[in-house]
C-alpha cells in the first residue's frame, strides 16, 4: 500500500493549477479530497507523476446563492454540504445525499468537485446532479466552459472534462414552488457506495399534480443517468400510488445493468426500480 | 480469596494506552539502520516458476538484496505444520516458492531496501517467468480430481478420517426420519485490525536473534523459528509487543516471521516487514471452509438417534501450523448440547490452489454447532415441532453431568435447560411466537431462530495438544511491594492485563494498581503456550491463581517468623498475614506503603519493623523475603513462585441465542427486531470483559451468516482483495444485543471458569440463519447457505 | 469472465473483416494500444496502455488470430502482463452481413489478474464493455473508409477515449 513516486504541486490560484495541468496533461492528476484516487495510487493502479493538489487553492469552497442559482464550490466537502443549513431550506436533496455518502471520515475530507470528476460509477453525487439538472463549470487554459449535468457524464470513471480541465463550480437552479426531494440508496455492505441510489426532485401544484420531476439513477450502470422515461411519467400527473408504481416501473428500462459478487444486473435493476418508487414518494410526501 | 475485585465490571488498565494512541505494535518500534522488506507474490494461482529475473530490481536505489526461492532452498527450514493425523500428506512448504506457485499471494521473492519505498518499487521489477497451469479451486471438485497441485502426493486429498462412536448406520436405520442437507460454511478472512508486522534484529558477537513478532504464540514461535532458521532456541528472543487482534490468524509460524530473521542474519542490519492489507487478505490465514452433508435421524417425537455429516474441508495450497486439526475440531463437536447416541463423522481433507485455512475465531466449532443446530431445525420444521421444543427433548438432564458423548468427549457441567428457559423468558418466547403468526397473517415475514449451543475451551490437556496444553505463571512480589505476573499467555486484545491482576490481587489482598501482568517476551517469561482457543483465563488465569497460593505457602511461613509465631496460628486476610489471637481480639495495624515513593534513600530501604506487631502485610513479607535478614532457617530468599498448570479436560460453555429478524419482501433486506444472548462461561472474573466478547463474537457471526466470504474465481484469482469488497460488519449493521448469563462453574479449574472468546461465533451464527430460514418458511424454505445475502431472498420471495 | 455481445457496423462485412485482420488498424482500434508488431504469422506483439479513468496500467503482450475463416469468423486469443497484473482473454468473432449492415457477434472469455483482479471487482465488468465499445466506435469509422484510404480522425469518439488523450494525441499528429 505504498504509492510510486511523484511530484507534489499546490498551487495558489486555480490558474496556476489550470497552468500545470496544461503542461502536464498526460501525467499529472487533480487531487480534490484524495479518497478515490489516494487509494489507488497506493494500488498503484493509478500512477501519477504529477499531483496537483486544489486544497491550497483559496475560493474553491463555498455554498452561496446569487439570484436563482445555488453557487457551489468544487472544494466543498460532502460534510460542508451535508450540514448546510441553507441547503436544507433551499435544496435539501444535496444535504441529504452528502449524508449518505461514505463515512464521517470520508465526508470531513472528500469534496463534491473530486467526486463528480472521478465520475466512481457508484458514486451519490451524480444521480443528485442529474435530478437537479445542475450545471458544471470547467476551467481550462482557454477559458471557462459550462457542461451541463446531463452531458457531463460521459461513461465509467469518465467525464466530459478534457486533460487541461478543472471543475470549479457546481450551479444548481433553486428550486421554487412547491419542492419535494429526497435520495435513497441501497448501500453496499463492504463499500458503502450504491449498489443503486436514486435522486428525485419535484415540484407539485397545489392540487397535486406534478409539474416537474428530476430523476437522476447511479450505480446501476456503468454511468449515472436521467430516467427521463421516469420524469416523463410523472410529469403532468397526479402523485398517486399508482402513478408513482407506472412511474418507477420504468427506471432500469434501457439500462445496460451491471453485475458483480454483491448483485446481479437483474436484482439491480429491480432496485432501481424499487428505490425510484421510494424516492418518488418521499419526494411527493415532502412537497408541500 | 475475597472477592473484591473478582466478578466486578473492572474498565481495562490496557484501554488508555491504546485509546491515546500510546501502544507500542510493531511497526512503532524503530531501530536504528532498519532495512524494509516487501514481497513479490504470485498473481497465479497455480503455475510453474521457469525463471526469476532480479536484475532489474536491484538496480534500484537502496534495494540491498532481493532473495528467491533458490536463495533459501537449503538455507531455511521448512514451515511447520503441527497437527500430526494418520496418513497426514504433507507438502514441503518453504518460506518463498521454488518451483511452483500454488496460490494468488504466495511469495516468491523478498525484497530488502533501505526504505519502503523503494521495496516497494522493486516489486513490480522481479520479472517471475511463470507458465500457468490450470487451478483448483473448488474442494469438492479437488476431492474428485482435477489438477494435481502437489505432483508427488498424486491426488488432492490431504488425509480421510472417520470418528465417531455408536453404530451411525443401526441409529440411521432406527430413526423414523431421516433428514439430509447440504450446508456451506464458506471461507471468511480473520482480518485482525492490525494486520502481520516482523522486526528482526541479529547481534552477530552475541549471536542473538531478536524477533518482534505480531503473533498469539511467542514461546511456540520461538521454538519454530529456531528449528527453521537453525539457530540455538535460547539465542533467539521472541518479543510480542501490542497485538492488534489475532482471532487465531497469529496463532501460526509463518515463512515470512522465519525468513525475516534469517535476512536479519545475512545482512546484520535490522529488517521489518508490515503486512499490507491485501497481503493480509491473500496470504494471512483463512477460516472455516468447509463443504458438509448432513444426515440426521430423529423419532417422531423429535429424539435423535444418530447424526452423520460427511465434510470436504477446503485445507488450501498448504498447511499452516493447525490446518489440518481444524476439522477433527468440528467432529468433535459434533454432539452439539444433545444426546446423540450414534455420531459419524467423516472428513476429506482437499489441497486446492487458495491460502490455507486454519484457526479462525471458534476454529471448527462454529461449523459444527452450525451443522447441529441447523439440523435441530431441519427436524423441527419436519415435525412440526417448535425448534425449542425440540432441543429441550434432547438435551441432558443437568445431574448427568460429565456427560460422555458419541464423539468421545466429557462435557464438564452444564445446565441447557436454565440458558434456554432464560432467554426464552427474556424474549418472550411465546409472545414472540404470536406475533410472528399475526404478522405473517398480515404479509410480515419474520423469523426467530434459537441456537442452543456447546463449546469446547480451555485447550487442552497436553495429550490432545500439539504442543502442550498447559499453561505457566510466575508472580513475583518486588522488594517494593508491587505485584509482578508474568502469564506465559500472550494476550492480543482480551484484557488479560485486567482480568489476571484482579485474580492475583484478590489473592494477595493488594490494591489491584499495584498488580502489573506482564507476556509476550520470551527472554522475560516463562516458556508459555498462549492465548487462542478461549483457554487462557481457565488454564492461565488458574496457572496465575495456584503460582500465587504456592507463593502464600512460603509468605506464611516468613510471616510467622517475622511475628514470632508459628506457621499454624497465622492466617492470611486481605493481604495480611495476622496471628489468630491478635486478630480474634479486633487489633488493627496501620496499613502504610512499604517503601513511600521518593522517601526511601538509594540502597537502604527500611527493613519492615515488626517487634511486637500482631500481622504483617504481604508486601512487608516480600520486602523481608527480598533483604533476607529475618528469614526462617533453609528458606531462599525472594518471594516468588513459578506455577505450570495442565488441565486434565477441556471445559464446555453453553448458552442460548435467539434472534429475531424481519425480512423484507420487496428488496429481501433482513432488518434485525431482537437478540438475545444468555451465555454460560462459568464464573466470570470480569463481566464487563465477558460482555465484550459475546458482543464481538457475535458480531462476527452478523459477518458470516450475512456478509462475510473469501471469494476466488474459476482461475482461482482472490476477488474479495480488499475491504471495498470484502463485506466486515460495520456498527451500523448490528442490533442492540440483549445479553444475560447464568452461571454453571467448571469443576476442571479452582476458578471454575469456562472460557468465553468464541462463544459469540459459535452460538451466534446459527440463530441468524435458522432467523431467517424461519421467515421464509411460508415460502418452504429449508436451509440457505451464508452468507444470506439480499439478492437470495428476493429469488425465493420473488418467485412465489 | 464471459463477455458477450453484438455490435452493428455501417459497413460491408468484406471490409469489416480486412480491418479486424489489418494490424495497423487494430492498432488504431484497441483502446490504449500503443504498438502491434508482427511477430508471425498472424502474431503480433502488442503494447497496450489500458484503463479507465485514474486507473491506468501498461501491459505487454500479444495478439494472436485464429480459426480465420474470412469474412465470416476468426478467433481472437489475447495475453497480456504489467506491473497491475496480466490480462488472457480469447474471443470469437462472427460477422453476418444484412443490408449493408455488419453485425458482429463476439462471445469471449476475459481472465484477469493480479491487483486489477483482486481490487476491481465491482468495476471490470463495465469496464470490458466500455473498452469493446471503443473498438467497435473506431472500427467502425475504420471500415467506412475504403482501403489503402487515409486513416478516419477519430475525433468523434474522441470524448469517449478521453482517458487516452496522451495516445490520442500521438496518434492523431503523427
Amino acid at each position: 500500500m505504498i504509492s510510486a513516486e511523484f511530484e507534489y504541486f499546490a498551487p495558489k490560484t486555480l490558474e496556476e493549477a489550470v497552468a500545470l495541468l496544461d503542461q502536464h496533461p498526460d501525467d499529472a492528476k487533480v487531487l480534490a479530497g484524495g479518497h478515490s484516487l489516494i487509494p489507488a495510487m497506493k494500488l498503484r493502479l493509478a500512477q501519477p507523476q504529477l499531483l496537483i493538489d486544489l486544497g491550497k487553492i483559496k475560493g474553491l469552497s463555498y455554498i452561496r446563492e446569487e439570484q436563482n442559482q445555488i453557487l457551489i464550490g468544487a472544494m466543498t466537502t460532502h460534510y460542508e454540504l451535508e450540514s448546510s443549513v441553507a441547503l436544507k431550506q433551499t435544496c435539501p436533496l444535496l444535504p441529504e445525499c452528502a449524508s449518505h455518502i461514505g463515512d464521517v471520515q470520508v465526508r470531513n475530507k472528500g469534496t463534491i468537485g473530486g467526486s463528480l470528476a472521478h465520475a466512481d460509477p457508484a458514486g451519490d453525487w451524480p444521480a443528485a446532479i442529474i435530478a437537479l439538472r445542475a450545471d458544471l463549470v470547467a476551467s481550462g487554459s482557454a477559458g471557462e466552459k459550462v457542461i451541463a449535468a446531463d452531458d457531463f457524464f460521459v461513461d465509467l470513471l469518465t467525464t466530459a472534462l478534457f486533460p487541461g480541465e478543472i471543475l470549479r463550480e457546481i450551479r444548481v437552479k433553486k428550486p421554487a414552488g412547491r419542492v419535494g426531494q429526497s435520495y435513497q440508496k441501497a448501500p453496499h455492505p463492504a463499500s458503502g457506495f450504491a449498489v443503486v441510489g436514486v435522486a428525485v426532485t419535484l415540484t407539485v401544484s397545489s392540487d397535486g399534480t406534478c409539474e416537474s420531476a428530476g430523476v437522476g439513477i447511479t450505480g446501476l450502470s456503468s454511468k449515472a443517468f436521467r430516467a427521463a422515461t421516469v420524469e416523463g411519467a410523472l410529469v403532468g400527473k397526479t402523485l398517486n400510488e399508482q402513478v408513482i408504481a407506472d412511474a418507477a416501473a420504468l427506471a432500469a428500462d434501457g439500462s445496460d445493468a451491471n453485475s458483480d459478487l454483491y448483485a446481479s444486473g437483474e436484482y439491480r435493476s429491480h432496485l432501481a426500480r424499487v428505490y425510484t418508487k421510494r424516492a418518488i414518494a418521499t419526494a411527493a410526501s415532502r412537497a408541500v | 480469596m475475597a472477592n473484591k475485585y473478582v466478578g466486578q465490571r473492572i474498565k481495562r488498565t490496557e484501554d488508555p494506552r491504546l485509546i491515546k494512541g500510546l501502544a507500542h505494535y510493531v511497526d512503532d518500534i524503530k531501530l536504528p539502520d532498519t532495512l524494509h522488506v516487501t514481497f513479490v507474490r504470485s498473481v497465479y494461482a497455480h503455475a510453474r516458476i521457469n525463471g526469476v529475473d532480479t536484475s532489474e530490481a536491484l538496480k534500484i536505489p537502496g534495494v540491498v538484496a532481493v532473495y528467491t526461492g533458490k536463495d533459501i532452498a537449503d538455507k531455511l527450514g521448512p514451515v511447520p505444520c503441527a497437527s500430526a493425523l494418520p496418513d497426514l500428506k504433507v507438502p514441503d512448504h518453504r518460506a518463498l516458492a521454488n518451483d511452483k506457485v500454488y496460490f494468488v499471494g504466495h511469495p516468491v521473492a523478498a525484497i530488502v531496501a533501505t526504505d519502503r519505498y523503494a521495496a516497494r518499487d522493486a516489486v513490480d521489477l522481479v520479472m517471475v517467468d511463470y507458465e500457468d497451469l490450470p487451478a483448483i479451486i473448488d474442494v469438492e471438485e479437488a476431492a474428485q480430481g482435477g489438477p494435481v497441485i502437489h505432483e508427488a502426493f498424486g491426488d488432492n486429498i490431504a488425509y480421510k478420517l472417520t470418528a465417531g462412536e455408536g453404530d451411525i448406520d443401526a441409529a440411521l436405520a432406527s430413526a423414523d426420519h431421516v433428514l439430509s442437507q447440504r450446508m456451506v460454511h464458506q471461507r471468511l478472512a480473520p482480518i485482525a485490525m492490525e494486520p502481520r508486522g516482523v522486526l528482526a534484529r541479529y547481534f552477530p558477537g552475541e549471536e542473538e536473534l531478536t524477533v518482534w513478532s505480531s503473533t498469539q504464540i511467542p514461546h511456540l514461535l520461538r521454538t519454530q523459528l529456531a528449528l527453521m532458521i537453525g539457530i540455538p532456541e535460547n539465542k533467539l528472543r521472541v518479543i510480542t509487543p501490542e497485538v492488534g487482534g489475532g482471532f487465531g490468524s497469529k496463532l501460526n509460524v509463518y515463512g515470512e516471521e522465519a525468513l525475516l530473521g534469517w535476512i536479519a542474519i545475512q545482512l546484520g542490519k535490522p529488517v521489518k516487514w508490515i503486512e499490507t492489507r491485501r497481503e493480509n487478505m491473500q496470504a494471512t490465514i483463512h477460516g472455516r471452509g468447509q463443504v458438509g452433508y448432513i444426515e440426521i435421524g430423529c423419532k417422531n417425537d423429535g429424539t435423535i438417534t444418530g447424526l452423520r455429516y460427511n465434510v470436504f474441508a477446503d485445507l488450501g495450497a498448504y498447511h499452516q501450523l493447525l490446518t489440518p486439526a481444524i476439522p477433527t475440531l468440528t467432529g468433535l463437536m459434533l454432539s452439539g448440547a444433545y444426546r446423540i447416541p450414534a455420531i459419524q463423522i467423516n472428513v476429506t481433507g482437499c489441497f486446492t490452489n487458495k491460502m490455507a485455512t486454519d484457526a479462525y475465531r471458534g476454529a471448527g466449532r462454529p461449523e459444527a454447532t452450525y451443522v447441529v443446530e441447523r439440523a435441530m431445525d431441519l427436524v423441527a420444521a419436519e415435525l412440526g415441532i417448535d425448534p425449542a421444543e425440540v432441543r429441550l427433548r434432547n438435551f441432558p438432564a443437568a445431574d448427568e453431568f460429565p456427560f460422555h458423548t458419541a464423539t468421545g468427549l466429557d462435557y464438564d457441567s452444564g445446565n441447557y435447560q436454565a440458558a434456554l428457559a432464560k432467554a426464552k423468558e427474556i424474549i418472550d418466547y411465546p409472545a414472540l411466537r404470536a406475533e410472528q403468526q399475526k404478522g405473517r397473517s398480515e404479509g410480515r415475514l419474520i423469523g426467530i431462530g434459537v441456537s442452543t449451543y456447546v463449546e469446547i475451551c480451555a485447550l487442552g490437556p497436553s495429550q490432545a495438544m500439539p504442543a502442550g496444553g498447559w499453561e505457566s505463571a510466575t508472580v513475583r512480589i518486588e522488594p517494593t511491594g508491587k505485584v509482578t505476573v508474568m502469564t506465559g499467555a500472550s494476550p492480543h486484545g482480551q484484557g488479560q492485563e485486567t482480568s489476571f491482576a484482579q485474580i492475583a490481587a484478590d489473592e494477595l489482598g493488594v490494591d489491584l494498581n499495584d498488580v502489573t501482568v506482564i507476556h509476550g517476551d520470551t527472554s522475560i517469561v516463562q516458556y508459555g503456550i498462549g492465548t487462542f482457543g478461549s483457554r487462557a483465563t481457565a488454564v492461565g488465569g488458574t496457572a496465575v491463581l495456584i503460582a500465587i497460593q504456592k507463593l502464600k505457602e512460603k509468605a506464611s511461613k516468613i510471616a510467622a517468623h517475622l511475628l514470632q509465631s508459628d506457621a499454624s496460628k497465622v492466617a492470611f486476610e486481605e493481604g495480611r498475614y495476622s496471628i489468630h489471637a491478635a486478630k480474634a481480639a479486633g487489633a488493627t495495624e496501620a496499613s502504610e506503603p512499604v517503601v513511600p515513593v521518593g522517601e526511601a534513600p538509594a540502597g537502604a530501604i527500611p527493613e519492615p519493623q515488626t517487634e511486637g506487631r500482631t500481622s504483617v502485610t504481604i508486601q512487608e513479607v516480600a520486602l523481608a523475603a527480598h533483604l533476607a535478614k529475618e528469614l526462617p532457617p533453609d528458606t531462599e530468599p525472594g518471594l516468588s513462585a513459578t506455577y505450570f498448570f495442565e488441565p486434565k479436560n477441556f471445559t464446555f460453555p453453553f448458552g442460548t441465542h435467539i434472534a429475531v429478524v424481519e425480512v423484507e419482501r420487496e428488496t429481501g433486506d433482513i432488518k434485525f427486531l431482537r437478540y438475545v444472548a444468555v451465555d454460560d462461561c462459568g464464573k466470570v472474573i470480569n463481566p464487563l470483559l465477558v460482555d465484550g466478547q459475546i458482543h464481538g463474537g457475535i458480531v462476527q457471526s452478523i459477518g458470516q451468516a450475512l456478509f462475510e466470504e473469501v471469494v476466488y474465481d474459476e482461475q482461482g484469482q482472490l476477488i474479495t482483495g480488499t475491504l471495498m469488497d470484502y463485506a466486515l460488519p460495520k456498527a451500523s449493521q448490528v442490533p442492540l444485543m440483549e445479553l444475560d448469563r447464568t452461571e454453571t462453574p467448571s469443576p476442571v479449574n479452582p476458578l471454575g471458569v469456562k472460557g468465553v472468546g468464541e462463544a459469540g461465533t459459535i452460538g451466534a451464527t446459527p440463530a441468524i440463519v435458522g432467523a431467517i430460514v424461519d421467515a421464509l418458511a411460508p415460502f418452504g424454505v429449508k436451509h440457505l447457505d451464508m452468507p444470506v445475502k439480499p439478492e437470495a431472498i428476493w429469488r425465493i420471495v420473488n418467485q412465489a | 469472465m464471459k463477455i458477450e455481445g453484438t455490435y452493428q457496423l455501417h459497413a460491408p462485412r468484406e471490409r469489416v473483416y480486412e480491418c479486424l485482420t489489418d494490424p495497423e488498424v487494430l492498432q488504431r482500434c484497441i483502446p490504449g494500444c500503443g504498438q502491434l508488431e508482427k511477430t508471425g504469422d498472424d502474431t503480433y506483439a502488442a503494447t497496450i496502455k489500458a484503463g479507465v479513468g485514474t486507473i491506468k496500467g501498461l501491459f505487454k503482450g500479444s495478439v494472436k488470430l485464429e480459426n480465420m475463416r474470412p469474412p465470416e469468423h476468426y478467433r481472437i486469443v489475447v495475453e497480456g502482463k504489467g506491473a497491475p497484473g496480466f490480462l488472457k482473454g480469447s474471443g470469437d468473432l462472427d460477422l453476418e452481413e444484412q443490408g449493408g449492415l455488419t453485425t458482429i457477434k463476439y462471445a469471449g472469455d476475459v481472465q484477469v489478474g493480479g491487483t486489477i483482479a483482486g481490487v476491481g471487482q465491482r468495476m471490470i465488468q463495465a469496464t470490458s464493455k466500455m473498452m469493446a465499445t471503443q473498438f467497435f466506435t473506431a472500427l467502425e469509422a475504420e471500415a467506412k473508409t475504403a482501403a489503402g484510404d487515409s486513416p478516419p480522425e477519430h475525433g468523434f469518439f474522441r470524448t469517449a477515449l478521453r482517458w487516452f488523450s496522451g495516445w490520442l494525441k500521438r496518434i492523431l499528429n503523427s
